[in-house]
């Protein structure tokens, strides 16, 4: 029987240049790796890059929080971040149970790509990007242009995602995440739902900032929703009206095991409801 | 590939093939089955052993990838003959059927308990989401990890409830 190959290198450098000299697949939580192969042996070459711990941790600069790209979500969901990650704070909780939790990585979660990856939605509404390193050099690409379709990611061969980047825009907005699943524990979501909402201190709404995951290919912000509640008081009646169907056109749900696409749009509207009245009592 | 280890106390290592699943380096090489295979899916957590301080599903990790880890499955829990209190839990509030998920769900309890040593009923149902039970229905799972978290904590555990009388 043939042997697999299998390489843990120890610094970024190393993986890189690994990386670029071969056809490898790359480990890192492994939560959606090894599900995915479940009945036939492994036999390509793994690329096993959780040694490197350089890639770990959350860090701050004058403008940005830098995510590294091997941060576990049990780190995401116990670091001390400011009100406007709390959305990505509770999805990180809900992401399937302490034991994925303890090795599912926020890369990994990207790069999988699932239309109900419960991570790109907060991360949409901080306008994340992503940084990517390969031998030849570095570039950075906003996590709306990175996810390019259905499971499809800008990575170039020989690139590995090295951090999550959000820019220090609105770090004390309100933040929500809702995730309807068919029970409340280890489930894969019907629709979730994402919130940041920046409003001045006379509570006028100054940025709203919504995505809607698991009714599209990839998940989507719904910028005309967004500009209707931007100007608007936190207190103002109509938003109680608000969003309307209207405003989910773009969106695109499927009828699958888990629902049919006309409960989804009817969750949707209900789940962006209830984080609108979390946001108006939120002062 | 070479590995070297430690598994409850104990360094283990040697000589694997890559692509060596952690569960069945445990169980096939180290004999030790008290860590059950359900779904190998990292879905069900009969799997669940803890590494280097966390509980993480060992159908999920390759051997080669838990190298220079410490690990402790369900055999490294008791100590002297006395019971860790967690399964100590299990067996005072019958907190198993079959006991199929029993050493996954125990080191989950264990992991979640050092995380917080005074979980609320709805922590508790939270901490142990990433186990499945097809037996017990869960509540005297809950019930004894309630019971083990007051002993570690020093307290009398509330009694069972069949022993309440109205
Ligand atoms: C029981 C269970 C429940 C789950 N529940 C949820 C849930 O509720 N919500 C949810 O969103 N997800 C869920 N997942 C999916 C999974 O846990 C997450 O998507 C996790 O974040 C994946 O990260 P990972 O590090 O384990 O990725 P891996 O499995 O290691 O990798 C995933 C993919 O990304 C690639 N990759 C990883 N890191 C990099 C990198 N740095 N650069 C380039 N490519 C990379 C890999 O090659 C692979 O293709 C669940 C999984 C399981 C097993
Ligand atoms: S056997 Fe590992 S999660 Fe089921
Ligand atoms: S006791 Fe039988 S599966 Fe839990």
């Amino acid at each position: 029987m043939r042997f697999v190959d299998y390489l843990a290198p120890t610094n970024l450098d190393s993986a890189l240049s690994a990386f670029a000299g071969g056809k490898w697949t790359v480990l890192a939580g492994g939560t959606d790796f090894y599900p995915a192969r479940v009945g036939h042996p492994l036999t390509e070459p793994v690329l096993d890059i959780s040694g490197l711990d350089e890639l770990r941790g959350i860090s701050v600069t004058d403008d940005a929080y830098r995510i590294g790209a091997l941060t576990r979500w049990a780190d995401i969901k116990a670091a001390d971040l400011p009100p406007a990650f709390d959305g990505l704070r509770l999805a990180a909780a809900e992401v399937g149970g302490i034991q994925v939790q303890n090795a599912g990585t926020i890369a990994g979660n990207l790069c999988n790509a699932s239309p109900a990856a419960d991570g790109i939605p907060p991360l949409l509404t901080l306008d994340a990007s992503v940084e990517l390193a390969s031998q030849g050099g570095q570039r950075v690409v906003p996590l709306s242009a990175f996810l390019t379709g259905y499971r499809q990611i800008d990575l170039q061969s020989g690139e590995l995602v090295t951090a999550v980047i959000v820019p220090r825009q609105v770090e004390e907005a309100f933040s929500d995440f809702q995730k309807l699943g068919s029970r409340s524990y280890l489930v894969i979501s019907i629709v979730m739902v994402a919130t940041v909402i920046a409003a001045d201190p006379e509570g006028i709404i100054s940025d709203a900032r919504i995505a809607v995951g698991a009714c599209s290919p990839v998940a989507l912000r719904l910028t005309e929703l967004e500009s209707e509640l931007r100007g608007k008081h936190r207190n103002d009646r109509a938003l109680q009206h608000l969003p309307t169907r209207h405003h989910l056109d773009r969106l695109a749900p499927i009828d699958d095991v888990r629902a049919t696409a006309d409960y989804r749009f009817g969750a949707t509207l209900t789940l962006i409801r209830r984080s609108l009245r979390r946001f108006a009592e939120s002062a | 590939m070479k590995i070297a280890l430690t598994v409850n106390g104990r360094k283990v290592g040697g000589e694997l093939e890559p692509r060596t699943l952690l569960v069945h380096y445990i169980r096939e090489n180290l004999n030790l089955t008290g860590t059950h295979i359900g779904c190998e899916t990292s879905y069900c957590g009969a799997c669940t052993v803890i590494m280097d301080g966390r509980p993480v599903k060992s159908c999920t990790v390759l051997a080669v990838g838990a190298d220079g880890a410490d690990i402790m499955t369900i055999e490294g829990l008791a100590r002297d003959g006395q019971l860790h209190p967690v399964q100590e839990g299990f067996w005072e509030r019958h907190g198993l059927q079959c006991g199929y998920c029993t050493p996954g769900m125990i080191m989950a309890a264990v992991g979640l308990l050092e995380q917080n040593n005074n979980p609320s009923e709805d922590e508790i149902r939270h901490g142990i989401e990433g186990n499945l039970c097809r037996c017990t229905g869960y509540h005297n799972i809950v019930k004894a990890i309630e019971y083990a978290s007051a002993k570690m904590r020093g307290e009398q555990p509330a009694p069972a409830e069949w022993e309440v009388t109205a």
